[in-house]
């Protein structure tokens, strides 16, 4: 697996990632696969520069790597965004204000979160103030494995994810809003009484009945 | 015996419709004293400022019947409307003269009825009225000795001094009424002190005898002022100057008017701007100009009348006047908010509203007589009201409410409503049809005048020998497009949702409170001072030039006494020199000898 | 029938204008950076997967309504602008207005606009609005009097006649009047929202500027407005200092050429400030207009 010619690295680990997901699309229609097809071309980052993955994600923009060739740019606000990037490990102060951006994100909505802190704390496993499992608070769609990814990987992962949304696979934001319930009773078991208000979320489940 | 009264006022209030419906032809005159008489007439001109009167008044009167009836106002305010119809229809400068006195008393009266008038603001007021009234009584004293006759004629055989004395008089007479800079000191004063149905008054009627001054102008130096002292390019070169003062007035107003807090200072300062753009455009003296001018006028008086009305009902229900206290009235006053709407579009001179074409007539007027730095100044100054007109619908309506009684206010009584209702409907009307502005309002005002009319192919086109355009078509153009756009958006895929709270923003992932100052009504405008154009102007005021001239004028005249020493040798040495000097002087010039 | 048709045409063909020269333009500025670049289709697929959000956030009736406001006076703008000469298409309603018509309707739909943003309550896109005014404020004094020059040259406020007035390459307002181009081809720029006078909707400053609230299909809308407003001002430029254009072709080689001119600027400096810009633009092409003014209308 490793000494292929057409793959290196963690390229083959993502290939074996991605060689289960779901191949066929043949329940989509037409209509359904250009709009996965458009949706995918473009992608608007919103980079939550959390932890030390934020440098990695600066040159991904530059001359050497130029994610712009695969529609992937910045935006400013996350009313723009369709992709919020977790770059590392997250406090709790930070994890209600990435929150706050993701609800305010519009729909469809992916999240990327990079590096192993966002899966189970990383180096910062026994801190009190961090966050160790993202995905019980919000939900991820794709992790870039890494202690950091390089940009290189970043692209990668993107590539992938544009994979799955040009495949019209259900995203996390559906997961989230299923789960409303569970999502926001793991968010009150850690904010306690320091919870953003209801007029944040309460939609979610009005959307729901 | 309250409705009797407010049912006797109302019905006084629509004496200058009466007027203009019933007059026809005749003129009426009243013998005085020793040969002199009061000559009444109504001319096309009169007939066009007693349009406005009667348009503006009943609409005023509406609201100011409500509640318990104010005895002292309603007599007030029939004096006042005698006044001016004295004056407009006065056919010779005696009848004039008494209608302007008895409109500045009445007025002044009715100012200082408000329990916000000031000391200063009530003299300032009167002074500065009276200086107007003066001014024009020295002006007509001059044109009886160089004609012998008070009747409002064409001044043809005076001398030129004799002649640009009676412009120079009459014009500053005039100007102080219009507000032109540095003389209008009394405006924002006087309009931001008024009680607030007032204000519309002030600013939608009485400021228009100004103008009803300036344009009898052009009736007494025939030739469109060039009779006065030639051309300059294309144009009058006494109207150069007139221009250039009304230029001036728009911009300093406009910046001035963006640096308030205060709403009806606000309005004031863009009333004193807009009027500048009609005094420029009477300097230009054309006839598509001077038509821009009077379009002007008409749409000017609709804005003001519409916007003063509109917030003497915000102010009416919240008791907040200022910027910072209002916000997010949106939901609460839609009226007013499309009201205000209406009246900002009209103000900044956006098709497809009225504003638009008289701004174009005035415009095409200043390429045509190739003033083109005039029109620079115009066009900086009405750019730049898209800034006060952006607060002034920002302010009140927009962003987040920033006092209690704005989250708690309701809409204005109907009697405010009413008004709002047809004034916009009638700006609405005038910008769809311009042709038929220019042909049944403007043109009849050009020919007495002794200009040619514009003409209008159609009522709904506006036509100049620059081009023109079609209201109708642009109204059914932007109509079409918006409802073509809304529906396919309504039709196409995908839900919408309303934020469930004001404050749900995107505010940098953090969640903003009623704490946050989130209101930016305050702040708009202040970053213009870092315009050095800009900050320079409006670090000066008109009082502080005023107090420098002032200081001036005592320094010199101190330097002036230091000449007169004690000792008899030095002033004697003096006055010779000065009368060798003067003798050397005159005997060079051939004189005397 | 033939109005609603050729109206038709106009919007679809400044639409794929739109985004071919915005897809150009982002491409140019990737190769002057030595990167590739995305597809010359990128706005394409950017403005598309904004219509196709399936969510969409609205603060209240104004704010849904000011994208649609800015839409229909960008349909209105371009159906005012005549794209052709001697042609019976590609006119749209342009015969009953003017050039000073347009250049105000320019603005109908950006203040529609700012009723939105104002009505988000989001105090960053009423900082923007401000900064746009005051640019608007800046730019428009020069410009307005660049094309005041052009209007007395051919004494007509008529963009046909202008056009009309210019046939053979000598004849283009671009020779005859070099100054009145240079003067409004700088405010132009800023008329476009392009670099180095894009402080208003810059990313980076005042956290997005007027879009601050805009997300999923309005700001699809806005998006698809701004590509059809840049053809139009294009067109327009073309139509008054390059001699307008007998055929599409021709049309879009001189708006192209027009549009290189400008991104070359535009790639060339960095970003003023509101205020710097406010005062260059009253400095230098102002100065330079009043210069025009003297030696077209004084001297002569």
């Amino acid at each position: 697996m490793y000494h292929k010619s057409d793959c290196e690295g963690f390229q083959c680990e993502q290939r074996m990632l991605e060689a289960n997901l779901g191949q066929d699309d043949a329940g989509l229609g037409v209509v359904e696969r250009l709009i996965g097809w458009l949706r995918q071309r473009s992608l608007f980052v919103l980079a939550y520069g959390t932890g030390c993955g934020a440098i990695e994600m600066r040159p991904l923009m530059t001359s050497r790597f130029d994610a712009e060739r695969f529609g992937i740019i910045g935006a400013a606000t996350p009313r723009q965004a369709d992709v919020l990037v977790i770059s590392g490990y997250l406090a709790v102060k930070t994890l209600k204000r990435v929150i706050r951006s993701y609800e305010q994100m519009q729909e469809p909505k992916y999240v990327i979160a990079l590096g192993s802190c966002t899966i189970n704390g990383g180096m910062y496993w026994d801190s009190y103030n961090t966050i160790k499992c993202l995905d019980h608070y919000i939900p991820v769609d794709m992790y870039i494995n890494g202690c950091m990814p390089r940009p290189e990987a970043l692209i990668e992962g993107f590539t992938a994810l544009q994979e799955r949304i040009r495949r019209g696979e259900p995203g996390g934001y559906q997961r989230y809003r299923d789960n409303i319930d569970w999502y926001k009773a793991n968010q009150r078991r850690v904010f306690g009484d320091n919870m953003p208000p209801a007029y944040t979320y309460d939609w979610y489940s009005e959307g729901a009945t | 015996m309250n409705l009797i009264l407010k049912l006797l006022f109302l019905a006084v209030s629509l004496t200058p419709a009466l007027t203009l419906l019933t007059w026809g032809d005749g003129t009426l005159a009243w013998p005085l004293f020793g040969g002199f008489e009061l000559l009444f007439e109504l001319g096309p001109l009169s007939a066009f400022f007693l349009l406005l009167l009667a348009l503006g008044t009943p609409l005023v009167a509406l609201p100011m019947a409500r509640g318990t009836p104010d005895r002292a106002a309603y007599g007030l305010f029939a004096l006042l409307l005698l006044g001016m119809q004295m004056l407009l229809l006065a056919g010779d400068f005696l009848g004039l003269f008494i209608g302007w006195e008895v409109m500045t008393w009445s007025s002044y009266l009715l100012l200082i009825r408000s329990t916000r008038t000031t000391l200063e603001g009530a003299q300032t007021y009167i002074l500065f009225n009276l200086a107007s009234a003066f001014l024009l009584l020295a002006g007509m004293l001059v044109f009886y000795s160089l004609t012998g006759d008070f009747r409002i004629a064409p001044l043809t055989e005076a001398s030129a001094a004799g002649r640009w004395a009676v412009f120079i008089l009459l014009g500053l007479a005039f100007l102080i009424k219009v507000g032109a800079l540095p003389l209008h000191r009394w405006i924002p004063l006087g309009y931001d002190q008024a009680p607030d149905l007032f204000s519309a008054v002030l600013a939608g009627l009485i400021s228009k005898m100004g103008l009803y001054g300036l344009l009898l102008l052009p009736t007494l130096f025939p030739d469109a002022l060039a009779g006065l002292s030639g051309r300059l390019l294309n144009g009058p070169a006494a109207g150069y100057g007139l221009a250039w003062i009304g230029a001036i007035t728009a911009v300093v107003a406009t910046f001035k008017a963006i640096s308030q807090q205060d709403i009806k200072r606000l309005l004031a300062y863009s009333s004193i701007a807009q009027l500048g753009y009609v005094v420029t455009a009477i300097g230009v003296g054309s006839s598509l100009a001077v038509g821009g001018a009077i379009f002007q006028t008409l749409v000017h008086t609709l804005v003001k009348l519409l916007l003063f009305i509109t917030f003497a009902g915000i102010v009416l229900q919240t008791g907040q006047r200022r910027f910072n206290d209002l916000g997010h009235l949106i939901d609460r006053m839609p009226m007013a908010f499309f009201a205000v709407l209406i009246g900002i579009i009209g103000l900044a001179g956006m098709p497809p509203l009225p504003g638009f074409a008289a701004k174009y007539l005035m415009f095409v007027g200043l390429i045509d007589a190739r003033w083109l730095l005039l029109l620079a100044a115009m066009m900086l100054s009405s750019t730049a009201a898209f800034i006060y007109c952006y607060r002034l619908i920002y302010g009140p309506f927009l962003g987040h409410a920033n006092s209690p009684e704005a989250r708690t206010a309701t809409e204005a009584p109907w009697s405010y409503l009413v008004p709002q209702v047809v004034l916009m409907g009638l700006l609405v009307l005038l910008g769809i049809f311009p042709g038929f502005a220019i042909e049944v309002i403007v043109d009849p005002v050009l020919m007495t005048l002794g200009l040619t009319p514009i003409g209008a192919p159609s009522w709904g086109e506006l036509a100049t020998p620059y081009g023109g355009y079609d209201g109708v078509v642009l109204m059914t153009v932007f109509g079409g497009a918006f409802v073509i756009v809304t529906a396919l958006f309504w039709l196409a895929r995908g839900q919408m949702r309303r934020a469930g709270s004001p404050y749900d923003l995107s505010f940098a992932g953090e969640v903003p409170t009623a704490d946050t100052p989130l209101h930016y009504g305050a702040g708009m405008g202040r970053e213009l001072r870092r315009i050095p154009l800009i900050g320079w102007i409006l670090a000066h005021t008109t009082a502080g030039v005023q107090a420098g001239l002032t200081r001036q004028t005592l320094a010199a005249a101190g330097l002036l006494g230091g000449l007169y020493r004690r000792d008899p040798q030095t002033w004697t040495l003096l006055a010779v020199l000065v009368l060798v000097v003067a003798s050397t002087l005159l005997a060079l010039n051939g004189g005397w000898f | 029938m033939h109005v609603l048709l050729d109206s038709l045409a106009m919007i679809a063909l400044c639409y794929v204008m739109g985004f071919l020269f915005q897809g150009f333009y982002r491409q140019f500025n990737a190769r002057l950076q030595r990167r590739w670049g995305p597809s010359i289709w990128q706005n394409l697929y950017d403005n598309m997967k904004f219509l196709l959000k399936s969510e969409t956030l609205i603060h209240g009736p104004m704010f849904f309504f000011g994208p649609m406001i800015i839409a229909a006076g960008a349909i209105t703008t371009l159906l005012f602008v005549p794209f052709l000469k001697d042609s019976d298409w590609l006119q749209g309603v342009s015969t009953h207005g003017n050039l000073i018509l347009i250049i105000y309707l320019l603005v109908v739909g950006p203040l529609g606009n700012a009723l939105a943003v104002g009505s988000s309550g989001n105090p960053f896109g009423v900082m923007g609005v401000t900064r746009g005014l005051t640019r608007l404020m800046g730019l428009e004094v020069p410009f307005f009097l660049g094309l005041a020059l052009v209007m007395l040259q051919h004494e007509t406020t008529s963009v046909h006649a202008i056009m009309a007035a210019q046939d053979g390459i000598a004849h283009w307002n671009l020779i005859t009047n070099p100054i009145a181009f240079a003067v409004i081809l700088l405010p132009f720029i800023a008329s476009q929202n392009a670099s180095p006078f894009d402080v208003v909707g810059a990313p980076v400053e005042v956290y997005a500027g007027p879009r601050v609230e805009f997300g999923g299909r309005l700001l699809g809308v806005l998006m698809t407005q701004n590509m059809m407003m840049t053809i139009a001002k294009l067109v327009l430029v073309v139509d008054l200092f390059l001699g307008g254009a007998s055929n599409v072709l021709e049309l879009i080689a001189k708006a192209f050429a027009l549009f290189l001119l400008t991104t070359a600027i535009s790639a060339a400096f960095p970003r003023l400030k509101t205020e710097q810009t406010v005062d260059f633009f009253w400095k230098v092409p102002l100065g330079l207009a009043v210069l025009g003014v003297v030696l077209n209308v004084w001297l002569i």
